[in-house]
């Protein structure tokens, strides 16, 4: 046995699922047997660990990532894409999630960002969670912490290919700024 | 030096899960920087008007006789209620009506599921839930994520309005803006945008699976949002030069505010 080699490779901490898993998985959530998973399958199918229904909105966000054809769903295929993307996610949200409560406040939402690199201030943290807390706690849920956390990233995207010179300013015309913020709706 | 916005998530953090098609590059790259003609300008002055946005904040009358803000309506033009219907004073019967039907639970406010089952885009599919719930933050003044009888009222005249500008503005009756209608749309409203500006919006809003054009549900949160961040621009436009320069913490809560 290779156990002892001082060459094995390293354990896989987080290893994919192999397909059986997933397939098994597919098939509950594809409820009407389409063969492709729609928005609405998808939300009864998740669970924000807070009794709630998922917020409609990540839904939709994550389907449009992965959805390849614009059909309005996923396949096989592509949901095991979103079933790593949300399982990362969950994993990367329960380490801030201390207490287990299902919900991180404005401290841990700030630990968890400057984490991914993001450099903002206590302000912006308040208005992060003021937008972001759907169900009015002061706090975010996993659902609405993935979306804070799309919507971050894809303004973030967008106002550095307009930053050529990095330097943390742009300028902009109208129709430039409209398309920018379109651009992430 | 070198702004770091994050986002490179370097070494020591949790990556977050990546996209697979990466942050959204698609169609909506630089924008061409020549000058664009053909929208109207019924404003004039030195930088041609941005459009819609009355004088009236956020959302405010527009030129075009866009519908105008959330909590004007009340009151409207409904005044005269038949006495033998106990309709509350200033609430719209029709929307009154509406409110009874979907608020199964009696509980004398609807939420999202429920306001989704009282609005419908002409081919009768449901309103998207990004523009319910912008409605319902428009017209939910307690925060509650639910609207009342008077939130939906309120809510059902704004929504009115809009469709029978849809139904305006959507010169072939095929149940959906094209690109070129909502160029037209957009320049009589007011807004100086070019007609690429338009097709890209139709095609970024368009049913996955049909062929491309808007319905009313995505009609009145684009409308919507281009109200409100032409407000945005227009606050940091202060010389009126029809350019701003923006940095980038400034750029996220300006959007972050404003779009949910």
């Amino acid at each position: 046995m290779a156990c002892h080699s001082p060459y094995r490779a390293p354990p896989h901490i987080n290893a994919p699922p192999d397909q059986g898993f997933l397939w098994n998985i597919f098939q509950r959530v594809d409820k009407d047997r389409s063969g492709v998973i729609s928005d609405s399958e998808l939300q009864q199918a998740l669970s924000n660990g807070t009794w709630t229904p998922f917020n409609p909105v990540t839904v939709r966000s994550i389907i449009s990532m992965f959805d390849r054809e614009n059909k309005g769903g996923v396949n096989f295929n592509e949901f095991a894409g979103v079933w790593k993307y949300i399982t990362d996610w969950q994993n990367i949200f329960r380490t801030y999630d201390r207490d287990n409560s299902g919900f991180i406040d404005k401290i841990e939402l700030k630990q968890a960002l400057t984490g991914f690199g993001y450099r903002l201030s206590d302000q912006f943290y308040g208005t992060l969670i003021e937008k972001f807390d759907r169900q009015r706690k002061g706090q975010v849920a996993f659902d609405d912490f993935i979306q804070c956390c799309i919507v971050l990233q894809r303004l973030t995207d967008v106002f550095r290919r307009y930053d050529t010179d990095q330097d943390g300013w742009i300028q902009v015309s109208y129709e430039q700024y409209l398309s920018m913020v379109f651009n992430i709706v | 030096m070198s702004y770091y916005y994050g986002q490179g998530y370097p070494g020591g953090g949790n990556p977050p899960p990546n996209a697979p098609y990466g942050g959204g590059g698609g169609p909506y790259g630089a924008p061409p920087s020549a000058p664009y003609g053909g929208a109207a300008r019924p404003q004039g002055g030195p930088y041609g008007g941005y459009g819609a946005p009355g004088q009236g904040g956020q959302y405010g009358p527009t030129p075009g006789g866009a519908p105008g803000g959330p909590y004007g309506g009340y009151g409207g033009p409904y005044g005269h209620q038949p006495a033998a219907v106990n309709i509350p004073p200033g609430v719209n019967p029709e929307a009154y009506q509406w409110f009874q039907t979907v608020d199964t639970d009696r509980s004398g406010r609807i939420n999202l599921k429920e306001l989704k089952q009282a609005l419908v885009n002409s081919n009768w599919s449901a309103f998207n839930d990004e523009t319910c719930l912008m409605m319902i933050n428009m017209f939910d003044k307690t925060r509650s994520g639910q609207i009342d009888l008077f939130g939906f009222s309120a809510l059902w005249d704004y929504m009115q309005r809009w469709r029978a500008l849809f139904q305006q503005y959507d010169r072939d009756r095929s149940g959906t803006i094209s690109g070129t209608e909502l160029h037209q749309a957009l320049a009589q409203m007011g807004y100086n945008l070019s007609p690429q500006f338009s097709e890209t919006l139709v095609r970024r809003f368009s049913v996955p699976g049909m062929r491309p054009g808007m319905q009313l549900d995505r009609f009145i949160q684009v409308c919507t949002q281009l109200q409100s961040m032409t407000q945005a621009f227009r606050e940091k436009d202060t010389n009126m030069t029809g350019h701003i320069r923006i940095n980038y913490e400034d750029f996220l809560s300006g959007a972050i505010v404003r779009l949910m």
